[in-house]
Protein backbone atom coordinates (compact mmCIF):
# COMPACT_ATOMS: atom_id res chain seq x y z
CA UNK A 1 0.00 0.00 0.00
CA UNK A 2 1.23 3.38 -0.89
CA UNK A 3 -0.16 7.00 -2.35
CA UNK A 4 0.15 8.73 -5.13
CA UNK A 5 0.24 12.96 -3.96
CA UNK A 6 -0.04 15.66 -6.45
CA UNK A 7 -1.97 19.10 -6.64
CA UNK A 8 -3.44 20.06 -9.49
CA UNK A 9 -1.03 21.10 -11.99
CA UNK A 10 -1.43 24.20 -14.53
CA UNK A 11 1.16 24.19 -17.11
CA UNK A 12 2.26 26.02 -20.46
CA UNK A 13 2.12 29.57 -21.64
CA UNK A 14 -0.08 31.68 -20.31
CA UNK A 15 -0.83 29.76 -17.05
CA UNK A 16 -0.79 32.36 -14.37
CA UNK A 17 -3.92 33.39 -16.10
CA UNK A 18 -5.79 30.47 -13.96
CA UNK A 19 -5.10 32.91 -10.94
CA UNK A 20 -7.96 35.24 -12.60
CA UNK A 21 -10.41 32.23 -12.23
CA UNK A 22 -9.54 31.90 -8.04
CA UNK A 23 -12.23 33.22 -5.33
CA UNK A 24 -10.33 35.16 -3.32
CA UNK A 25 -11.24 37.69 -0.51
CA UNK A 26 -7.64 37.96 0.86
CA UNK A 27 -4.50 36.60 -0.73
CA UNK A 28 -0.98 36.69 1.23
CA UNK A 29 2.03 36.61 -1.83
CA UNK A 30 5.07 35.08 -0.19
CA UNK A 31 7.89 35.65 -2.51
CA UNK A 32 11.13 37.06 -1.95
CA UNK A 33 12.98 40.87 -2.09
CA UNK A 34 14.68 40.47 -5.16
CA UNK A 35 11.50 39.11 -6.78
CA UNK A 36 8.98 41.33 -5.39
CA UNK A 37 10.79 43.87 -7.55
CA UNK A 38 10.60 42.33 -10.89
CA UNK A 39 7.89 42.45 -13.24
CA UNK A 40 7.01 38.73 -12.27
CA UNK A 41 5.46 39.73 -9.39
CA UNK A 42 3.09 42.23 -11.09
CA UNK A 43 2.32 39.78 -13.54
CA UNK A 44 0.82 37.69 -10.72
CA UNK A 45 -1.02 40.49 -9.14
CA UNK A 46 -2.74 41.71 -12.30
CA UNK A 47 -4.21 38.33 -12.33
CA UNK A 48 -5.60 38.49 -9.28
CA UNK A 49 -9.59 39.10 -9.01
CA UNK A 50 -10.17 42.90 -8.94
CA UNK A 51 -11.67 42.41 -5.33
CA UNK A 52 -8.94 40.54 -3.36
CA UNK A 53 -6.96 42.09 -0.72
CA UNK A 54 -3.65 40.99 -1.26
CA UNK A 55 -0.51 40.93 1.66
CA UNK A 56 2.46 40.32 0.83
CA UNK A 57 5.49 38.90 2.87
CA UNK A 58 9.10 39.36 0.97
CA UNK A 59 11.50 38.89 3.94
CA UNK A 60 12.68 35.43 3.04
CA UNK A 61 16.65 35.08 2.48
CA UNK A 62 18.71 32.51 1.51
CA UNK A 63 18.26 29.40 2.91
CA UNK A 64 15.64 30.60 5.86
CA UNK A 65 15.55 29.31 8.90
CA UNK A 66 12.19 28.95 11.25
CA UNK A 67 11.92 32.07 13.06
CA UNK A 68 12.96 34.19 9.25
CA UNK A 69 10.19 31.59 8.13
CA UNK A 70 7.98 32.96 10.47
CA UNK A 71 8.64 36.31 11.25
CA UNK A 72 5.48 37.93 10.20
CA UNK A 73 2.81 35.69 11.77
CA UNK A 74 1.13 37.99 14.19
CA UNK A 75 0.53 40.44 11.03
CA UNK A 76 -0.70 37.15 8.97
CA UNK A 77 -2.87 36.27 11.29
CA UNK A 78 -4.20 39.42 11.58
CA UNK A 79 -4.82 39.91 7.65
CA UNK A 80 -6.49 36.19 8.15
CA UNK A 81 -5.83 34.82 4.29
CA UNK A 82 -8.11 32.78 2.27
CA UNK A 83 -5.48 31.79 -0.30
CA UNK A 84 -1.67 31.74 0.17
CA UNK A 85 0.46 31.88 -3.39
CA UNK A 86 3.91 31.32 -3.34
CA UNK A 87 5.95 33.20 -5.94
CA UNK A 88 9.66 32.27 -6.08
CA UNK A 89 12.27 29.61 -5.69
CA UNK A 90 12.28 26.27 -3.19
CA UNK A 91 13.07 28.28 -0.12
CA UNK A 92 10.15 31.03 -1.04
CA UNK A 93 7.67 27.77 -1.11
CA UNK A 94 9.04 25.82 1.63
CA UNK A 95 8.45 29.17 3.62
CA UNK A 96 5.00 29.45 2.40
CA UNK A 97 4.59 25.71 3.78
CA UNK A 98 5.43 26.48 6.88
CA UNK A 99 3.44 29.84 7.12
CA UNK A 100 0.41 27.56 6.17
CA UNK A 101 1.34 24.99 8.88
CA UNK A 102 1.70 28.05 11.72
CA UNK A 103 -1.21 30.17 10.87
CA UNK A 104 -3.32 26.90 11.08
CA UNK A 105 -1.67 25.05 14.02
CA UNK A 106 0.20 28.37 15.97
CA UNK A 107 0.26 26.04 19.08
CA UNK A 108 2.31 23.65 17.31
CA UNK A 109 5.92 23.25 17.51
CA UNK A 110 8.34 22.86 13.81
CA UNK A 111 9.27 19.12 14.68
CA UNK A 112 5.50 18.39 14.53
CA UNK A 113 5.93 18.93 10.89
CA UNK A 114 6.24 15.21 10.51
CA UNK A 115 4.29 12.46 8.00
CA UNK A 116 3.39 10.62 11.57
CA UNK A 117 0.96 13.54 13.32
CA UNK A 118 -2.74 14.28 11.60
CA UNK A 119 -2.30 18.33 11.27
CA UNK A 120 -5.52 19.63 10.06
CA UNK A 121 -4.41 22.44 8.17
CA UNK A 122 -6.11 22.15 4.73
CA UNK A 123 -8.88 24.17 5.49
CA UNK A 124 -6.79 26.63 6.78
CA UNK A 125 -6.48 28.28 3.43
CA UNK A 126 -5.77 27.42 -0.61
CA UNK A 127 -2.24 26.86 -1.49
CA UNK A 128 -0.77 28.07 -4.83
CA UNK A 129 3.01 27.62 -5.88
CA UNK A 130 4.44 29.18 -8.51
CA UNK A 131 7.76 28.31 -9.04
CA UNK A 132 10.47 30.99 -10.86
CA UNK A 133 13.35 28.34 -11.00
CA UNK A 134 13.40 24.81 -12.81
CA UNK A 135 14.45 22.81 -10.01
CA UNK A 136 13.52 22.53 -6.58
CA UNK A 137 10.32 20.34 -7.27
CA UNK A 138 9.19 22.13 -4.00
CA UNK A 139 5.38 23.13 -5.99
CA UNK A 140 4.60 19.26 -6.09
CA UNK A 141 6.38 17.88 -2.97
CA UNK A 142 5.16 17.32 0.61
CA UNK A 143 8.42 18.53 1.81
CA UNK A 144 10.06 21.47 3.51
CA UNK A 145 13.36 22.21 4.14
CA UNK A 146 14.47 24.22 7.06
CA UNK A 147 17.39 25.67 8.26
CA UNK A 148 18.75 25.70 11.48
CA UNK A 149 21.54 28.23 11.74
CA UNK A 150 22.27 27.54 15.36
CA UNK A 151 23.07 23.80 14.79
CA UNK A 152 24.41 24.18 11.36
CA UNK A 153 22.14 22.21 10.02
CA UNK A 154 19.19 21.39 7.56
CA UNK A 155 15.94 19.86 8.75
CA UNK A 156 13.88 17.88 6.44
CA UNK A 157 10.03 18.52 6.87
CA UNK A 158 7.26 16.89 5.74
CA UNK A 159 3.48 16.54 5.78
CA UNK A 160 1.07 15.87 3.01
CA UNK A 161 -0.90 18.67 4.48
CA UNK A 162 1.44 21.50 3.16
CA UNK A 163 1.50 19.75 -0.60
CA UNK A 164 0.24 22.46 -2.64
CA UNK A 165 -3.21 22.44 -4.06
CA UNK A 166 -2.09 23.91 -7.24
CA UNK A 167 1.37 24.08 -8.85
CA UNK A 168 1.28 26.65 -11.80
CA UNK A 169 4.13 26.28 -14.32
CA UNK A 170 4.63 29.25 -16.55
CA UNK A 171 7.47 29.51 -18.97
CA UNK A 172 7.33 33.43 -18.52
CA UNK A 173 8.37 33.68 -15.29
CA UNK A 174 11.73 31.57 -15.70
CA UNK A 175 12.80 33.07 -18.91
CA UNK A 176 15.04 35.43 -16.99
CA UNK A 177 16.36 32.93 -14.71
CA UNK A 178 20.09 33.63 -14.38
CA UNK A 179 22.42 31.16 -16.43
CA UNK A 180 24.21 30.24 -12.71
CA UNK A 181 20.63 29.66 -11.06
CA UNK A 182 19.72 27.64 -14.47
CA UNK A 183 22.72 24.88 -13.87
CA UNK A 184 21.68 24.83 -10.36
CA UNK A 185 18.29 24.08 -10.27
CA UNK A 186 18.36 21.74 -13.48
CA UNK A 187 21.03 19.51 -11.66
CA UNK A 188 19.40 19.57 -8.04
CA UNK A 189 15.90 18.30 -10.62
CA UNK A 190 18.32 15.48 -12.33
CA UNK A 191 19.21 14.64 -8.98
CA UNK A 192 15.30 14.41 -8.08
CA UNK A 193 14.97 12.35 -11.25
CA UNK A 194 17.68 9.88 -10.55
CA UNK A 195 17.27 9.33 -6.81
CA UNK A 196 12.89 8.62 -7.80
CA UNK A 197 13.39 5.97 -10.25
CA UNK A 198 16.12 3.82 -7.72
CA UNK A 199 14.85 4.59 -4.28
CA UNK A 200 13.49 1.49 -2.56
CA UNK A 201 10.07 3.43 -2.31
CA UNK A 202 10.33 3.97 -6.07
CA UNK A 203 6.46 3.13 -8.15
CA UNK A 204 4.93 2.68 -10.76
CA UNK A 205 4.14 6.35 -10.87
CA UNK A 206 7.66 7.64 -9.63
CA UNK A 207 8.98 5.33 -11.94
CA UNK A 208 7.10 7.24 -15.26
CA UNK A 209 7.40 10.71 -14.04
CA UNK A 210 11.45 10.22 -13.37
CA UNK A 211 12.27 8.68 -16.75
CA UNK A 212 9.73 11.73 -18.54
CA UNK A 213 11.43 14.12 -16.73
CA UNK A 214 14.98 13.33 -17.16
CA UNK A 215 14.22 13.01 -21.47
CA UNK A 216 12.75 16.61 -21.06
CA UNK A 217 15.54 18.31 -18.91
CA UNK A 218 18.77 16.50 -20.27
CA UNK A 219 17.00 17.39 -23.81
CA UNK A 220 16.77 20.85 -23.32
CA UNK A 221 18.67 22.03 -20.68
CA UNK A 222 21.60 22.98 -22.71
CA UNK A 223 19.56 24.76 -25.79
CA UNK A 224 18.11 26.93 -22.98
CA UNK A 225 21.68 27.90 -21.41
CA UNK A 226 22.63 29.15 -24.96
CA UNK A 227 19.12 30.66 -25.78
CA UNK A 228 17.85 31.81 -22.51
CA UNK A 229 14.47 33.04 -24.37
CA UNK A 230 13.48 29.92 -25.49
CA UNK A 231 10.18 29.23 -24.89
CA UNK A 232 10.00 26.29 -25.92
CA UNK A 233 12.96 24.70 -24.24
CA UNK A 234 12.46 26.10 -20.88
CA UNK A 235 8.75 25.00 -20.89
CA UNK A 236 10.38 21.77 -21.45
CA UNK A 237 12.98 21.89 -18.30
CA UNK A 238 10.42 23.85 -16.07
CA UNK A 239 7.91 20.45 -16.84
CA UNK A 240 10.68 18.07 -16.62
CA UNK A 241 11.64 19.48 -13.33
CA UNK A 242 8.11 19.77 -11.67
CA UNK A 243 7.83 16.25 -12.53
CA UNK A 244 11.06 15.11 -11.10
CA UNK A 245 9.89 16.66 -8.15
CA UNK A 246 6.33 15.03 -7.90
CA UNK A 247 8.50 11.85 -8.21
CA UNK A 248 10.54 12.00 -5.51
CA UNK A 249 7.80 13.43 -3.49
CA UNK A 250 5.98 10.01 -3.85
CA UNK A 251 9.49 8.29 -3.25
CA UNK A 252 12.69 9.81 -1.58
CA UNK A 253 15.42 11.02 -2.01
CA UNK A 254 18.75 9.63 -1.89
CA UNK A 255 22.13 9.58 -0.80
CA UNK A 256 23.20 12.69 -3.09
CA UNK A 257 20.48 14.50 -1.06
CA UNK A 258 21.95 13.44 2.41
CA UNK A 259 25.47 14.75 1.36
CA UNK A 260 24.57 17.61 -0.22
CA UNK A 261 22.15 19.46 2.98
CA UNK A 262 25.09 18.32 5.13
CA UNK A 263 26.89 20.37 2.44
CA UNK A 264 25.03 23.00 2.20
CA UNK A 265 24.07 23.50 5.54
CA UNK A 266 27.77 24.23 6.30
CA UNK A 267 29.58 25.91 3.26
CA UNK A 268 26.20 27.59 2.03
CA UNK A 269 26.86 26.34 -1.29
CA UNK A 270 23.80 26.14 -3.46
CA UNK A 271 21.06 23.08 -3.09
CA UNK A 272 21.59 21.76 -6.70
CA UNK A 273 25.27 22.62 -6.82
CA UNK A 274 26.03 20.85 -3.65
CA UNK A 275 23.39 17.73 -4.11
CA UNK A 276 24.93 17.62 -7.89
CA UNK A 277 28.60 17.40 -6.48
CA UNK A 278 27.89 14.13 -4.82
CA UNK A 279 25.31 12.50 -7.58
CA UNK A 280 28.03 11.19 -9.98
CA UNK A 281 29.86 8.95 -7.06
CA UNK A 282 26.95 8.18 -5.24
CA UNK A 283 25.35 6.75 -8.73
CA UNK A 284 29.03 4.67 -8.84
CA UNK A 285 28.46 3.17 -5.23
CA UNK A 286 24.55 2.46 -5.78
CA UNK A 287 25.42 0.33 -9.23
CA UNK A 288 26.21 -2.63 -7.43
CA UNK A 289 22.44 -2.38 -6.01
CA UNK A 290 20.58 -0.75 -9.16
CA UNK A 291 22.98 -1.24 -11.85
CA UNK A 292 20.07 -2.06 -14.61
CA UNK A 293 18.09 0.70 -13.64
CA UNK A 294 21.13 3.20 -13.58
CA UNK A 295 21.32 1.62 -17.57
CA UNK A 296 17.64 2.42 -18.06
CA UNK A 297 18.17 6.35 -17.14
CA UNK A 298 21.55 6.41 -19.44
CA UNK A 299 20.07 5.43 -21.91
CA UNK A 300 17.39 8.67 -22.17
CA UNK A 301 20.26 11.01 -22.50
CA UNK A 302 20.65 12.27 -25.80
CA UNK A 303 23.30 9.99 -27.92
CA UNK A 304 26.04 13.13 -27.85
CA UNK A 305 26.17 13.06 -24.54
CA UNK A 306 25.68 9.57 -23.36
CA UNK A 307 28.83 7.64 -22.29
CA UNK A 308 29.22 4.03 -21.34
CA UNK A 309 27.61 4.05 -17.68
CA UNK A 310 25.30 7.07 -16.00
CA UNK A 311 27.79 8.60 -14.05
CA UNK A 312 29.91 9.46 -16.46
CA UNK A 313 27.26 10.60 -18.99
CA UNK A 314 26.27 12.69 -15.86
CA UNK A 315 30.08 13.76 -15.47
CA UNK A 316 30.46 14.98 -19.11
CA UNK A 317 26.85 16.69 -18.86
CA UNK A 318 27.77 18.20 -15.87
CA UNK A 319 30.85 19.74 -17.58
CA UNK A 320 29.42 21.44 -20.23
CA UNK A 321 26.51 22.38 -17.78
CA UNK A 322 29.44 24.36 -15.51
CA UNK A 323 28.24 22.08 -12.84
CA UNK A 324 31.33 21.36 -10.48
CA UNK A 325 31.83 17.79 -9.67
CA UNK A 326 34.44 18.39 -7.58
CA UNK A 327 35.21 20.38 -4.30
CA UNK A 328 37.53 22.83 -5.68
CA UNK A 329 35.29 23.47 -8.47
CA UNK A 330 32.86 24.24 -5.93
CA UNK A 331 34.97 27.13 -4.43
CA UNK A 332 35.57 25.33 -1.01
CA UNK A 333 39.03 25.31 0.25
CA UNK A 334 40.21 21.50 0.69
CA UNK A 335 41.66 22.69 4.16
CA UNK A 336 38.10 23.51 5.63
CA UNK A 337 36.30 20.35 4.04
CA UNK A 338 38.75 18.50 5.61
CA UNK A 339 37.94 20.26 9.04
CA UNK A 340 34.42 19.50 8.49
CA UNK A 341 34.38 16.00 7.32
CA UNK A 342 33.31 14.52 10.28
CA UNK A 343 30.12 16.92 10.88
CA UNK A 344 29.63 16.04 6.90
CA UNK A 345 29.39 12.62 7.73
CA UNK A 346 26.92 12.76 11.35
CA UNK A 347 25.03 15.05 9.21
CA UNK A 348 24.63 13.09 6.37
CA UNK A 349 23.83 10.30 8.31
CA UNK A 350 21.48 11.74 10.25
CA UNK A 351 19.43 12.98 6.90
CA UNK A 352 16.07 10.64 5.87
CA UNK A 353 18.30 10.51 2.78
CA UNK A 354 19.95 7.67 3.82
CA UNK A 355 16.22 5.73 4.46
CA UNK A 356 15.41 4.94 1.46
CA UNK A 357 19.06 4.79 -0.67
CA UNK A 358 19.21 1.63 -2.95
CA UNK A 359 22.11 0.60 -1.27
CA UNK A 360 22.43 0.67 2.81
CA UNK A 361 25.39 2.83 3.85
CA UNK A 362 27.91 2.90 7.13
CA UNK A 363 29.49 6.01 8.39
CA UNK A 364 32.73 4.18 6.82
CA UNK A 365 30.87 4.91 3.14
CA UNK A 366 29.65 8.33 3.76
CA UNK A 367 33.41 8.99 4.43
CA UNK A 368 34.14 7.47 0.92
CA UNK A 369 31.65 9.74 -0.32
CA UNK A 370 32.71 12.39 0.86
CA UNK A 371 36.51 11.83 -0.42
CA UNK A 372 35.30 10.67 -3.65
CA UNK A 373 35.11 14.75 -4.27
CA UNK A 374 38.28 16.08 -3.30
CA UNK A 375 40.17 15.28 -6.32
CA UNK B 1 12.99 -21.10 18.73
CA UNK B 2 11.13 -18.61 20.68
CA UNK B 3 8.09 -17.24 19.95
CA UNK B 4 7.07 -13.88 19.35
CA UNK B 5 6.07 -11.98 21.83
CA UNK B 6 7.81 -13.91 24.48
CA UNK B 7 10.46 -13.11 27.13
CA UNK B 8 12.77 -15.32 25.31
CA UNK B 9 11.89 -13.83 22.00
CA UNK B 10 12.75 -10.49 23.63
CA UNK B 11 16.23 -11.96 24.93
CA UNK B 12 17.15 -13.04 21.07
CA UNK B 13 16.05 -9.83 19.51
CA UNK B 14 18.54 -8.39 22.82
CA UNK B 15 21.11 -10.22 21.53
CA UNK B 16 20.62 -9.69 17.66
CA UNK B 17 20.63 -5.77 18.30
CA UNK B 18 23.97 -6.12 20.66
CA UNK B 19 25.37 -8.17 17.34
CA UNK B 20 24.55 -5.71 14.94
CA UNK B 21 27.08 -3.69 13.53
CA UNK B 22 25.07 -1.65 11.65
CA UNK B 23 22.59 -0.35 14.31
CA UNK B 24 25.72 0.05 16.40
CA UNK B 25 27.02 2.47 13.60
CA UNK B 26 23.56 4.25 12.78
CA UNK B 27 22.93 4.92 16.68
CA UNK B 28 26.40 5.78 18.06
CA UNK B 29 24.60 8.66 19.75
CA UNK B 30 21.41 7.67 20.64
CA UNK B 31 20.14 7.97 23.72
CA UNK B 32 16.63 7.00 24.84
CA UNK B 33 14.62 3.93 25.14
CA UNK B 34 11.87 2.34 23.48
CA UNK B 35 8.50 0.14 23.50
CA UNK B 36 7.51 -2.14 20.82
CA UNK B 37 3.50 -2.58 21.39
CA UNK B 38 2.11 -5.49 19.98
CA UNK B 39 -1.58 -4.59 20.34
CA UNK B 40 -4.43 -6.99 20.56
CA UNK B 41 -6.05 -8.34 17.71
CA UNK B 42 -8.49 -11.14 16.49
CA UNK B 43 -5.60 -13.63 16.53
CA UNK B 44 -3.17 -12.09 19.75
CA UNK B 45 -5.59 -11.99 22.99
CA UNK B 46 -4.00 -8.98 24.72
CA UNK B 47 -1.78 -6.13 24.38
CA UNK B 48 2.25 -6.46 25.39
CA UNK B 49 5.11 -4.16 25.49
CA UNK B 50 8.69 -5.14 24.48
CA UNK B 51 10.60 -2.99 26.30
CA UNK B 52 14.47 -1.45 25.40
CA UNK B 53 16.78 0.34 26.89
CA UNK B 54 19.26 1.78 24.31
CA UNK B 55 22.12 3.61 24.90
CA UNK B 56 24.72 4.25 22.16
CA UNK B 57 24.41 1.72 19.89
CA UNK B 58 23.86 -0.88 22.72
CA UNK B 59 20.72 -2.34 23.99
CA UNK B 60 21.37 -2.27 27.87
CA UNK B 61 18.60 -4.58 28.73
CA UNK B 62 14.79 -5.17 28.30
CA UNK B 63 11.92 -7.18 28.66
CA UNK B 64 8.51 -8.29 28.18
CA UNK B 65 5.64 -6.44 30.09
CA UNK B 66 1.94 -6.59 29.97
CA UNK B 67 0.67 -3.25 29.58
CA UNK B 68 -0.39 -2.03 32.93
CA UNK B 69 3.15 -2.86 33.82
CA UNK B 70 5.19 -1.39 30.85
CA UNK B 71 7.51 1.56 32.30
CA UNK B 72 7.06 4.62 30.17
CA UNK B 73 9.62 5.34 27.57
CA UNK B 74 10.71 7.93 25.28
CA UNK B 75 9.40 6.54 21.69
CA UNK B 76 6.48 3.65 21.51
CA UNK B 77 6.26 2.31 18.10
CA UNK B 78 3.10 0.15 18.56
CA UNK B 79 1.03 -1.77 15.83
CA UNK B 80 -1.55 -4.60 16.07
CA UNK B 81 -0.49 -8.47 16.11
CA UNK B 82 -0.88 -9.39 12.30
CA UNK B 83 1.22 -6.15 11.40
CA UNK B 84 4.08 -7.21 13.58
CA UNK B 85 4.00 -10.55 11.85
CA UNK B 86 4.54 -8.79 8.60
CA UNK B 87 7.37 -7.32 9.95
CA UNK B 88 9.06 -9.13 10.95
CA UNK B 89 8.73 -11.32 8.31
CA UNK B 90 10.35 -8.36 6.16
CA UNK B 91 7.00 -7.70 4.26
CA UNK B 92 6.60 -4.05 5.23
CA UNK B 93 8.99 -1.48 5.89
CA UNK B 94 9.04 -0.22 9.29
CA UNK B 95 9.32 3.61 8.57
CA UNK B 96 6.68 3.41 5.22
CA UNK B 97 4.35 1.33 7.56
CA UNK B 98 3.97 4.16 9.81
CA UNK B 99 3.18 6.48 6.87
CA UNK B 100 0.21 4.43 5.55
CA UNK B 101 -1.18 3.82 9.22
CA UNK B 102 -0.15 0.28 9.41
CA UNK B 103 2.08 1.49 12.82
CA UNK B 104 2.15 4.31 15.23
CA UNK B 105 5.26 6.01 16.38
CA UNK B 106 5.08 8.36 19.10
CA UNK B 107 8.02 10.42 21.10
CA UNK B 108 10.33 13.83 20.26
CA UNK B 109 9.72 13.71 16.32
CA UNK B 110 12.68 15.96 16.21
CA UNK B 111 14.94 12.88 17.61
CA UNK B 112 12.99 10.24 15.56
CA UNK B 113 13.60 12.16 12.55
CA UNK B 114 17.93 12.23 12.92
CA UNK B 115 17.65 8.56 13.42
CA UNK B 116 15.37 7.13 10.73
CA UNK B 117 18.46 4.81 9.73
CA UNK B 118 18.78 3.68 13.09
CA UNK B 119 15.07 3.08 13.71
CA UNK B 120 15.08 1.45 10.77
CA UNK B 121 17.84 -0.73 11.63
CA UNK B 122 16.17 -1.44 14.98
CA UNK B 123 12.97 -2.45 13.77
CA UNK B 124 14.39 -4.91 10.78
CA UNK B 125 16.90 -7.00 13.29
CA UNK B 126 13.81 -8.35 14.45
CA UNK B 127 13.81 -10.06 11.40
CA UNK B 128 16.60 -11.82 12.29
CA UNK B 129 15.25 -13.43 15.14
CA UNK B 130 15.06 -17.34 14.14
CA UNK B 131 10.58 -16.64 15.34
CA UNK B 132 7.80 -18.82 16.00
CA UNK B 133 4.43 -17.31 16.12
CA UNK B 134 1.73 -18.18 17.75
Amino acid sequence: MWYYRTPTVVFGEDSLSFLNTITSKKCLIVTDKVLEKTGIMDKVRKQLPDNTRVMVFSDIGQEPTFSQMTSAMDSIRSFGPDHIIAVGGGSVIDTAKVILFRYARPEMDIYDLTPLEHLGIKEAAKFIAVPTTSGTGSECSWAAVVSDEMEKRKNELASAEILPDYAILDPSVVLGLPPRQTVSTAVDAITHAIEAYVSTWRNFYSDALAEKALELITGNILTVLQDPGNTEARNSVHIGASMAGSAFSNSQIGLAHALGHALGAIFKVPHGTAVGLYLPAVVEFNSLEVGERYDRLNSIFQGPFRKDCLADTLRHLFSKMGQPTSISGATISMDSYIAAKQNLEKLAMESTGVVANPRESESGDIRRLLEAVMN
Amino acid sequence: MPVFPSKDWVASFIEEINRNKKYEDAAKDWEGDFNFVVEKDQKFPETVYIYLDLYHGKCRGGSLYKSNEAPKAAFNYSGPYQNWIRLIKGEFDPLKAVLVGKFKLKGSMMKIMRYTGAAKELVRTANLVDTQFQ
